[in-house]
């Protein structure tokens, strides 16, 4: 076939644990990109609608985030009143700090 | 089906993609067509190759066949061959049990010169355990046979003196057992005469035997014979008349039988048995049926399995010629809509850079290789007076026409508030009402860089992008503001400028990540693999511009990337 397959989805996985202190965390793994960000949003999204207080982002086991995945998670942290990015790699560190997002996405020092 | 899914899967934005309906479309066209090939291409081959193979089946059976059965047929007889010549061993021994008693007898009179008394005293003994019914002692001479004693029934040759004469005188001839059949009586009867030649000659011991009532008599059920049907005949041959005994009603034997001929005394007996089993066993006298059905069979199961396998084969085929159909036709689509995509891109880019004196400008819009859908990138260049250019480069986050909407929406609100003399930092703060990542879930970066030629500043804001390239003397810095939040983040963003003094001759260079963006490796690195291209000796815009396309980017270009550039001289 001629070209790039159009709908190769990149491989990624997540994993949402609802704390009882009102901390949702959610575990990326893989690469999130356009062709699978809808998948983590949706998943997400009805989490936060039971109106947390806290997102914790563990992005150890992420590999790759594309803008599309940073623009999912600034509006993560749009919707609840505190929203923390860990185990950002040093790629994916620089990236959000590039875009002047370090404060929105909690990204600690 | 894969291909299919996948043209399902194209882009959600509608206008640009085939939907639903044109696949199932597609699909119908395709099984129509699988329909005429099915009519078309079954029949006479498929039954061709299922009738070989039966007719192959059908022949190899018969063969198998008509090999057991031969095999059967050869086995039967030589086991029945084996069981009449037993039988003829066993009838040869009873001329001993039948010679011996009348030999003794001819003996005893001749040497007690016709002793009438102790021949019957002899010969009471063994009539009472023999088979004989009537036991006489004759005296040959001239004339006519006497007889000199009788021990049980009259002897029925008696009645004919003429036959007893000329039997007589031919048993003595012979020197040995004669024997006479058949004699009328009733039941009838076989006569046996014996007057050695060693001795005077002068007496012969003369015996009758009577055959079992209607000749028919079976073998014992413990014999040896039990497995098989038997007639006795006298003399040579199978004639009825000479019938002795047999088990049998029906007579002569057809069925499979074996005869053999078996000298006694001067006359013979004919034995002929046929078996009522068969003597190689039942399994081996069905072998050949059952070879035979299940030839049968198989042969018609092999037809139908062949026939069978090349209608699923043929099936096949027409499934891989609709599938191939589904993939050209979504090769085709897929093309298509790369075309859309680009022309719309390039729609949305402005096809005449503005010029001003002693600035001279550069774009490169290039399409990432996923690109089926238009991207969010963009370039612009605004002349916002005789010295001064505003040089726009911006990221919308995501793709399809959503992200290219927001993205023209964009472009043409800086071109509106850079026509009302706005500073980039006001501009980027209006455009941060415009989009909101809570509601489009898009964010935009953008870069300003306002360079003006008569006052030799360059200013650069930045809402969360990339920052510009400053090459000038061979070497290149970027040029770094604060940056601030991309646009859609806040609603009323705060964005502050660097200005700096730019050299007398220089080249600006702004872009999107696709051009130093790699997976797996820091934005870092590409940023550096920008500036150490960048840095190499002097070069026209455009080549600059291509060499950047092809070292920076290089065939990792998932992305779509931007450039633009400016080059001026004081």
């Amino acid at each position: 076939m001629a070209g790039v397959d159009p709908d190769s989805v990149t491989e990624m996985s997540f994993e949402l644990a609802d704390g009882a202190d009102g901390t949702v965390t959610v575990r990326i793994g893989g690469e999130l990109d356009i062709t699978n960000v809808d998948e983590l949003g949706s998943a997400v999204q009805r989490a936060l609608a039971e109106g947390p207080e806290r997102v914790i982002v563990d992005a150890r086991e992420l590999r790759f985030a594309d803008s599309s995945a940073i623009a999912l998670w600034v509006q993560w942290a749009a919707a609840v009143p505190d929203l923390e990015l860990q185990g950002a790699s040093p790629f994916l560190r620089r990236v959000i700090e590039s875009m002047g997002l370090t404060d929105t996405l909690g990204l600690k020092p | 089906m894969d291909v299919a899914k996948r043209l399902v899967g194209l882009p959600e934005d509608g206008t640009l993609v085939r939907d639903h309906a044109g696949v199932t479309m597609t699909e119908g066209e395709s099984r129509g067509l699988a329909a005429n090939d099915g009519a078309r291409a079954r029949g006479p081959r498929e039954y061709a190759a299922a009738g070989v193979v039966l007719a192959v089946g059908l022949l190899v059976t018969a063969a198998l066949v008509w090999i057991s059965a031969t095999t059967y047929v050869d086995n039967e007889n030589r086991l029945l061959g084996l069981r009449v010549r037993d039988a003829g061993a066993l009838i040869s021994g009873a001329l001993a049990s039948t010679q011996t008693p009348l030999a003794s007898g001819a003996a005893l009179a001749d040497a007690t010169h016709g002793d009438v008394g102790k021949f019957d005293t002899f010969i009471s003994r063994t009539v009472a355990r023999s088979q004989f019914v009537s036991v006489s002692l004759w005296q040959l001479g001239a004339g006519q046979p006497r007889r000199l004693s009788m021990v049980g029934a009259t002897p029925e040759l008696a009645s004919s003196p003429a036959r007893i004469s000329s039997f007589f005188a031919e048993a003595a001839r012979a020197g040995q057992l004669g024997v006479i059949g058949l004699l009328q009586a009733s039941p009838p009867r076989l006569g046996y005469a014996f007057s050695s030649p060693g001795l005077t000659g002068r007496y012969v011991a003369y015996a009758e035997s009577a055959l079992p009532a209607n000749r028919h008599s079976k073998f014992q059920g413990t014999s040896a014979f039990a497995d098989l049907d038997y007639a006795l005949y006298f003399g040579r041959g199978q004639n009825s008349a000479n019938l002795l005994v047999s088990d049998l009603k029906q007579l002569p034997i057809t069925a499979r039988h074996a005869a053999i001929s078996i000298p006694f005394g001067t006359g013979a007996f004919t034995f002929v048995v046929t078996p009522h089993r068969p003597l190689s066993g039942t399994f081996a006298q069905q072998l050949p049926w059952l070879i035979a059905i299940a030839g049968l069979l198989l042969s018609l199961g092999a037809a139908v399995l062949t026939a069978r396998l090349i209608r699923r084969r043929n099936q096949a085929q027409r499934l891989a010629r609709s599938l191939e159909r589904i993939a050209e036709e979504n090769r085709r689509l897929y093309a298509e809509q790369r075309t859309i995509a680009r022309t719309l891109q390039h729609a949305l880019l402005p096809d005449v850079l503005p010029r001003i004196s002693g600035v001279e400008a550069g774009a490169r819009y290039e399409t990432g290789v996923k690109g089926v859908e238009i991207g969010g990138d963009w370039y612009d260049l605004i002349a916002l007076d005789e010295h001064r250019l505003l040089l726009v480069v911006g990221d919308v986050s995501g793709r399809g026409v959503r992200a290219a909407a927001t993205m023209a929406s964009l472009r043409f609100a800086i071109h509106a508030y850079a026509a009302q003399d706005d500073p980039p930092d006001a501009i980027l703060t209006k455009l941060s009402k415009l989009v909101n990542v809570n509601s489009s879930g898009q964010l935009a970066t953008i870069l300003c860089a306002v360079i003006d030629v008569e006052a030799q500043r360059l200013t650069v804001t930045s809402a969360g992008h990339l920052p510009p390239l400053l090459i000038s003397n061979g070497t290149s810095r970027f040029v770094q503001s604060e940056v601030g939040v991309p646009i859609g983040v806040q609603t009323k963003a705060r964005y502050s400028s660097v200005s700096i003094d730019a050299p007398p001759a220089g080249t600006l260079l702004a872009f999107t990540d696709g051009l130093v963006e790699r997976r797996g490796e820091s934005i870092d690195a590409g940023l550096d693999r920008l500036k150490r291209a960048a840095s190499t000796n002097h070069v026209g815009l455009e080549d600059l511009l291509s060499r950047l396309i092809e070292d920076v980017r290089g065939g990792a270009g998932d992305d779509d990337t931007a450039i633009a550039a400016l080059r001026w001289q004081a």
